[in-house]
């Protein structure tokens, strides 16, 4: 008896959270009407927006990725004083809100010196679509890197030994052993850090400012247009988001089976 | 076993999902009240006295007068609205929102000129704000009243078109605007006269007056929401802010009682 209160309650409670969560994206789905998110579809902003989000994503997948390789490789392989420190600086954006990280974002490119330098460099990063992606980059490589760290260490550092002994340098057994084998691991890293840069809000408008049909993505879009009472474009761009979303973690979920995390 | 389970499972969810609407949760529901984010600082303090006074409780939800209108237009709920410039209000009577008997206006709304501390762009007038390479930041027309207002003064103005060649950003409420402005993002944005007074802006942003003869001087109304169920209690809560000890409270904040010159 006791054995089925228990089962029945962790059933219960599992059923009704997913059930409640599955209701509430179908709900999104089905609110409007098709011909209306077909119109916003098509609609210039939304265009605009679409193809600003995967612009810049695809840019910041990118230097994400290098950042995450590297820095995972560090915390996977090197051991020195401080090891735990970085850790947690590396993982510290991903517990707070996107909008302070924004700020911190804004203070450093919008101040002396780094504002002076990037200025004579002819960057512009403050309200800029460079902007975007820099706050992507800094939103999304923690857990880019969480991912990619997790894969290096599920490695066996003997496997770079043996390359070592049989004569290759440290640069090679990186690239011909340890990075093939962490094939896996560097795909799910570039998923989540897709996902994350397309769906990046608080950072991307605070540091890029959010100006309609200028450093517009798509969750800006969803954004202003709640602003302005336009429900449709809102609700379409959300709908976007929520599939982008599904298909990002689909394909982690099939590459992860690889990875140890 | 199982099909027990199940059932059980079923009949808690069922149970659960039917009868939450016809919950009494006990205890007078508060009044909600719909403000424009610009209006926080003297709105929460307006609260504190009407809640003392009456012993009626209020939630306040904030937001750009656009977004707030859409919001009332789709939940059809809440008592009492609130926006940052008349014409939202006119709108809301057209629309059939709001009640047009029992507005009132509560007090003026001053548009200024907001620079950063010491005035980085020499900014003395509208003029000024188009010279080339001035960096000026604009609210969203279509989300926050101070962006149409922004637009409707500039545009009386003749200069609606060099200045728009120097707008680098457009957020989509006045906050945001005090934020660019108080960092020193820009060197200049269109905002009102109360942003200055509040106390995160204090000594970080400075004032340049817009005469009187350019210049598009607000009125702050309220209204009572059409699908209000405590019509009674809301009108209260409109004449309260519109009171001698209300607007107290509102001249406290840096909103004019008497119309500016």
């Amino acid at each position: 008896m006791g054995n089925r209160i228990f089962r029945a309650g962790l059933a219960g409670i599992t059923v009704l959270f997913v059930g409640m969560l599955v209701w509430a994206m179908l709900s999104l789905i089905f609110m409007p009407r098709w011909s209306e998110v077909v119109d916003s579809t098509l609609s210039e902003e939304m265009l605009y927006s679409i193809r600003l989000s995967l612009t810049t994503s695809a840019v910041s997948v990118v230097v994400v990725m290098i950042l995450a390789v590297s820095i995972g490789y560090v915390l996977a392989r090197f051991r020195f004083p401080g090891h735990q420190l970085l850790r947690t600086v590396v993982d510290l954006p991903m517990a707070f809100p996107e909008l302070v990280l924004g700020l911190c974002l804004l203070l450093l490119f919008g101040h002396d010196p780094l504002a002076g330098w990037l200025k004579k460099a002819g960057i512009d990063i403050v309200f800029s679509k460079t902007g975007i992606a820099i706050a992507q980059i800094f939103t999304a490589a923690p857990y880019a890197t969480r991912v990619v760290y997790a894969a290096f260490r599920s490695i066996n550092p003997r496997y770079e030994m043996v390359a070592r002994s049989l004569g290759c340098g440290q640069w090679a057994a990186f690239l011909r052993v340890t990075l093939p084998m962490a094939k896996g691991g560097l795909f799910a890293g570039a998923v989540i850090a897709f996902a994350r840069c397309m769906g990046c809000f608080g950072t991307v408008l605070i540091l890029a400012g959010g100006t309609r049909m200028f450093t517009e993505t798509l969750p800006i879009t969803l954004y202003l247009n709640i602003s302005y009472g336009n429900l449709a474009m809102a609700m379409t761009s959300g709908i976007l988001l929520i599939l982008i979303s599904l298909a990002a973690i689909v394909t982690f979920e099939a590459l992860n089976h690889e990875v140890v995390l | 076993m199982e099909n027990k389970i199940f059932q059980t499972i079923w009949l808690a969810l069922f149970l659960v999902l039917t009868g939450i609407p016809g919950l009494a949760w006990g205890g007078s529901e508060p009044l909600i009240i719909y403000s424009g984010a610009g209006l926080m600082k003297p709105m929460n303090e307006l609260k504190n006295g009407f809640e003392t006074r009456y012993n009626i409780p209020v939630q306040l939800i904030y937001g750009g007068s656009g977004e707030l209108f859409g919001m009332i237009a789709t939940r059809k709920a809440g008592d009492v609205f609130i926006p940052g410039a008349e014409k939202y209000v006119k709108d809301a009577i057209k629309q059939g929102l709001v009640r047009a008997e029992g507005q009132r206006s509560v007090c003026y709304h001053v548009p200024i000129i907001l620079v950063p501390a010491d005035n980085p762009g020499h900014i003395q007038s509208l003029q000024d704000l188009a010279r080339p390479g001035v960096r000026v930041a604009l609210a969203d027309a279509k989300a926050a009243a101070i962006g149409k207002v922004a637009n409707a003064i500039l545009k009386k103005n003749d200069l609606l078109e060099q200045v728009a060649k120097n707008v680098v950003v457009r957020p989509s409420t006045t906050n945001q605007l005090l934020i660019y402005t108080a960092t020193g993002q820009v060197d200049a944005c269109i905002a009102w006269e109360d942003q200055a007074t509040w106390g995160q802006a204090k000594g970080k942003v400075d004032i340049v007056r817009i005469p009187s003869v350019q210049n598009a001087v607000k009125t702050i109304p309220s209204a009572v929401v059409t699908f209000s169920e405590q019509i009674d209690k809301a009108q209260l809560f409109v004449d309260y802010i519109a009171s001698a000890e209300g607007k107290a409270l509102w001249k406290k904040w840096g909103f004019p009682i008497d119309k500016p010159e």
